[in-house]
């Protein structure tokens, strides 16, 4: 339970510190660390209950995607700006590493092992953050934000 | 009407987005609905991650199309969204294409985060992943160090102006290296995976990926194959750097 905490406030920094290198406007920062820890907790809570990395990534990429999609048109900013820094928890380094490192050794049942994980945890990913876009962007952001200049 | 004008405004617009990491897409989508406001006939632009075209067309005129090469990108999310805004004002008739024009100027030359901002943000990313990726408080420290200096050195290699390839190469061998030192010869890193892998994450190339896969679900098939190969080849480069500095030491 610490540690879920402990990492949970980890990623929050590290999407937060990615969006600074992103230069992503100060005011849009704190949502884009939440972001991140949103996904990230997501992933661990799936992960804990069903202990699969390729349904938990699916499910923490489900949540970023989400929570991008309600952030845009509230904060009246494009989806990438959250999109892009709260992804970066999800980002398979750790998949890619692992590849390297039993090609390293000439190990190549791991090697291609790893790395059909991380094409599969990548796959995941990408549907997972299509899947709110496709639905959501197209009623929801565009109209809501034509209908709120109109309003004006 | 100044349509020379507002066909100027439109192609600055999508320059400064797509040389700060917006979509394609996106970009094509500011322009066309700016150059819609003309009324006019033909409109039609198409945007690729390394230039942009746009054509302005009517019985009353005389077409005029423009090209622009964009060959340096960086990543500038401020400015993204400070065009994104300035096209919603414009388009929805707030603000006339004038100001639009002189704003889309400023945008242009905002400045980014200080480099010192910057190089933080490298060993705090580092860290922080470190502790998500299962590292001690040791680790942490080891982490924060070494992406303290990976930071000083890509930036570095940044304003020397080269290729970002053979930065992430040469960056991520620096940190395979220094990874070594720290937890084989000072007795401070204990897990010498978790610090590598905490440390590369500043390089990972998130952002050609989530602009991938984005722009290949609009249909932009050509211009999401090129960011998933630029994505692709940042992490070629960057396994190729660890490999090359832990090859020293354990093969």
């Amino acid at each position: 339970m610490l540690s879920l905490i402990i990492k949970t406030l980890a990623s929050f920094f590290a999407s937060l510190f990615f969006a600074i290198l992103f230069n992503t406007a100060r005011k849009e920062l704190f949502y884009c660390g939440l972001t991140g820890a949103f996904g990230w907790l997501i992933y661990m809570i799936s992960f804990e209950f069903y202990p699969k990395v390729i349904t938990a990534y699916f499910f923490g990429a489900l949540g970023v995607g989400i929570l991008s999609c309600l952030l845009a048109p509230k904060r009246r900013a494009p989806v990438t700006v959250f999109l892009v820094s709260g992804i970066i928890p999800l980002v398979p380094g750790k998949g890619m590493y692992e590849t390297m490192y039993a090609m390293l050794f000439s190990d190549f049942e791991s090697t291609f092992r790893h790395f059909a994980t991380t094409l599969q945890i990548a796959g995941a990913i990408a549907i997972a953050v299509a899947l709110p876009l496709t639905f959501m962007m197209r009623s929801s952001l565009r109209n809501g934000a034509q209908k709120k200049i109109e309003k004006k | 009407m100044d349509f020379r004008l507002i066909f100027k405004t439109a192609l600055l617009a999508g320059e400064i987005m797509l040389r700060n990491g917006a979509e394609t897409y996106r970009v094509e989508d500011t322009i066309n609905r700016i150059l819609k406001t003309t009324k006019f006939a033909v409109v039609e632009s198409y945007v690729t991650p390394t230039g942009l075209f746009a054509t302005l067309d009517d019985p009353s005129i005389d077409s005029i199309t423009m090209v622009r090469r964009v060959g340096q990108r960086s990543i500038h999310m401020g400015k993204v969204e400070k065009v994104n805004n300035v096209s919603r004002e414009y388009v929805s008739g707030q603000i006339s294409v004038y100001e639009a024009y002189s704003r889309l100027l400023v945008i242009k030359d905002l400045e980014p985060y200080s480099r010192l901002i910057h190089i933080l943000c490298f060993g705090i990313i580092a860290a922080c992943f470190t502790v998500v990726f299962g590292g001690s408080p040791c680790d942490f420290l080891t982490s924060l160090i070494i992406g303290l200096i990976l930071g000083v050195f890509h930036k570095w290699m940044e304003s020397r102006q080269i290729s970002k390839f053979i930065n992430d190469i040469i960056s991520s061998g620096m940190v395979g290296l220094l990874s070594i030192l720290f937890t084989d010869y000072l007795p401070l890193g204990t897990d010498i995976d978790t610090i590598i892998i905490g440390c590369i994450m500043p390089l990972v190339p998130g952002l050609a990926i989530t602009n991938a896969i984005r722009d290949t679900l609009e249909g932009d098939l050509v211009s999401g194959l090129a960011r998933a190969l630029e994505a692709f080849i940042i992490a070629i480069s960057i396994a190729v750097g660890i490999a090359i500095s832990l090859s020293l030491f354990y093969i």
